[in-house]
């Protein structure tokens, strides 16, 4: 890993063509930081501006996967436009990329962010204390790095696992929150009028393995409106700082974000999820320890007997973050997917050698390194299961010497023993990437 | 908000002997309070300007707002970035804590992500995001880390000598800051290896009064080893606005508070 690390390093550095002619010394020229322009300029084009950037990006598999024909991973051309309006109270959000998906050869537009937002003081003075968003929107809570307890807000597992940049890991819903702060705390309650669900593997890039046929499959397929719920989705989360320690409570009632279960067809569809928990993150040490708990009450099979349908879970994770030498991070998470009534799942199911473990852990290390004034970040990522004997590691450098542009390269290595298993079974999923993007 | 940049350099040692006539504790501190606790609170535009040894340029554009929980002591902190685009909307929310081994509160609010990150204890003389500075130059080096001598005294200016008491957790040997004697500002630190090797240095560059607190408008901090250096400039400076406690909250990372950053 080092090597390629250094490899790409060291390609990295060559592109640096920006070199300009001499140091100057801090002249009085200099201070006018004629780039930017005069900071007058600046504020006005802070009200109407258009930012974003240009992205390429290219990802290939490392072994070809049987069940899917073409080992591209990643063919993105991709434009982001980022546009604001502010108001005297208020403001308005709106975020799009269009992109061309050259894996699947469709020219896409997601609206990443449409969205106002303000405060409430105009209806009364007890508004003063509530901010509103309202319209399209990326929404996230909760303390784990990439595990997810409480923040039931759609993912983008097609994106995570094909070296799309973080941002793309969280997809957007169309929602309304009202955050309300108070003495005794804050509170967020999000509406989902529609139900969101993740972008989870479905075959499109990547294949899942399927008990029924024995080995992986890549169906593509897509949920059937009658298994596709229409209903709303609410989430809701009290947190304060007690001292120096953040500590929350979640609540959310909507649906199982992916299709987990099956009709009697055997066709894919979403059932009912509601989920409670809480949180707390707190130094300790010279680091940073963090505590999750959500219980996943798996609404149609309470009992667990449903073999068609996810069983309730408990969640926890514990986790701990600390500067290891000066701009070197490492934390390590464990996490427990503990299923309930699992005896009753084993007896019902019609494949129980397939069924997840009873209790499932993983334990995830990450170390994180900015070198060059933090032009240069490289970031390692691992997740490994000791009940499951798999893991998936992922590994990105970023360099991006001047505020222009940036190059980054990476790899998503799925591993492990059995072919069922929850990492394991995207093994052919594994890829490398590499991506550059210029800002405007 | 002088505050922000040149006051790294001051330090100040709380059991010295008095050198003449200089109170070396009381000068320490009063640079500091100079530098950094200007005001009750203060409000700032900043930018930088971060120039690496092959001369490629970065640009930083920000705003930040600060209240002091008492002078010489505790301090919040927000800090909004406007530019460059990769960082726009990004929020820096800093809870200071003057007390030697109780480490800084921070948290980082992505845009992107919707995502409030809380951000473990770090190293302080790290790059403050991307540019020469380091995090302490920007929050401020505890007084209390270093040990003060007075080195030379002239008509405008003292000159002390500071050594860190724990030089195992800094990268340098020792530093010599002046302090201004007319404002009590540091306008120039110098910092040392044990070789004796001159490697960093931080100016003040301008200083302008601004309702009646001497504030650094302009400063520099120089790489010697790489010859790279950032400008850092302050633009539009108010002090004792009245910035409200709650306004030092997750509430103002995710939805700026922006009456009171215009």
């Amino acid at each position: 890993m080092k090597v390629v690390a250094l490899i790409l390093v060291a390609s990295l550095l060559g592109w640096s063509v920006y070199a300009q002619e001499t140091q100057s010394t801090g002249s009085n020229d200099e201070w006018q930081m004629d780039e930017w322009g005069d900071w007058e300029e600046q504020e006005q084009q802070s009200v109407l501006p258009v930012t974003g950037f240009f992205d390429v990006a290219v990802g290939q598999r490392f072994s070809s996967d049987p069940a899917i024909s073409g080992n591209k991973t990643l063919r993105d051309l991709r434009v982001q436009v980022q546009w604001e309006k502010l108001f005297d109270a208020s403001s308005l959000h709106f975020t799009s990329d269009l992109y061309y998906d050259g894996v699947k050869d469709n020219v896409e537009i997601q609206v990443r962010e449409l969205a106002w937002q303000g405060r409430l003081s105009a209806l009364d003075s007890w508004g003063d204390n509530l901010d509103v968003k309202v319209g399209q929107q990326v929404l996230t809570w909760g303390t784990g790095d990439y595990l997810f307890l409480n923040d039931l807000f759609p993912k983008d597992w097609q994106s995570f696992f094909s070296g799309r940049d973080d941002e793309y890991l969280k997809a957007p819903s169309l929602s309304a929150k009202v955050s309300g702060y108070f003495d005794w705390g804050n509170v967020d309650v999000v509406v989902t009028p529609r139900f969101a669900p993740d972008n989870y593997i479905n075959g499109e890039v990547f294949s899942f393995f399927n008990p029924m046929a024995q080995s992986n499959v890549a169906p593509e397929f897509v949920v059937s409106d009658d298994n596709r719920p229409e209903g709303a989705e609410v989430a809701l989360r009290y947190y304060r700082s007690v001292d120096t320690t953040d500590i929350a409570l979640y609540g959310y009632r909507g649906y199982h974000k992916s299709p987990n279960a099956t009709d009697e067809f055997g066709r894919p569809r979403f059932t009912r999820l509601n989920v409670y928990g809480a949180s707390a993150i707190s130094p300790f040490g010279s680091g940073l320890a963090k505590v999750e708990y959500a219980f996943h009450d798996s609404m149609d099979d309470s009992d667990g007997s449903n073999p068609l349908v996810p069983n309730s879970q408990s969640r926890f994770l514990v986790g701990y973050e600390h500067e290891l030498v000066a701009n070197l991070t490492g934390s390590v998470q464990w996490y427990l997917e503990h299923n309930h009534d699992h005896s009753s799942l084993l007896n019902a199911s019609p494949w129980p050698q397939y069924e997840s473990e009873q209790n499932r852990h993983v334990v995830t290390t990450q170390l994180m390194y900015r070198a060059l004034r933090q032009t240069l970040t490289l970031n390692w990522f691992n997740f490994y299961s000791p009940t499951d004997s798999d893991g998936y590691m992922r590994f990105r450098a970023t360099y991006k010497p001047v505020d222009e542009w940036s190059v980054s390269g990476g790899l998503n290595w799925f591993y492990g023993d059995e072919s069922h298993t929850f990492f394991n079974q995207f093994e052919d999923a594994s890829n490398a990437y590499m991506a550059f993007r210029y800002y405007y | 908000m002088k505050t922000l940049v040149t006051g790294a350099l001051l330090t100040l040692a709380a059991n010295f002997p008095a050198v003449a006539d200089v109170n070396l504790d009381e000068l320490v501190q009063q640079a500091e309070r100079a530098a950094y606790y200007a005001g009750e609170d203060g409000r700032s535009q900043a930018r930088m300007m971060i120039v690496d040894g092959q001369g490629r340029k970065q640009m930083r554009q920000f705003t930040i707002l600060r209240k002091d929980v008492e002078d010489n002591g505790d301090q919040k902190m927000l800090v909004f970035f406007d530019r460059p685009t990769d960082v726009k909307d990004t929020v820096f929310r800093v809870e200071k804590h003057a007390l030697l081994d109780q480490d800084d509160d921070r948290w980082l609010y992505l845009p992107a992500l919707d995502l409030v990150k809380r951000i473990s204890a770090g190293d302080k003389r790290t790059s403050f995001v991307g540019s020469h500075f380091f995090y302490e130059d920007v929050s401020g080096r505890a007084i209390a880390e270093d040990s003060f001598s007075l080195q030379q005294e002239t008509d405008t200016q003292y000159v002390l000598r500071a050594e860190p008491k724990k030089p195992d957790t800094v990268e340098f040997a020792y530093y010599d800051v002046s302090i201004d004697k007319a404002t009590s500002l540091p306008v120039l630190i110098n910092f040392y290896k044990a070789s004796g090797e001159h490697y960093r240095q931080v100016e003040a560059v301008q200083i302008e009064t601004i309702q009646g607190y001497p504030t650094v408008v302009r400063s520099k901090v120089t790489d010697l080893a790489s010859g790279g250096y950032t400008l850092m400039e302050f633009r539009g400076a108010e002090y004792d606005l009245g910035l409200p406690d709650d306004l030092f909250s997750e509430r103002s990372l995710r939805t700026p508070p922006r009456q009171w950053l215009n």
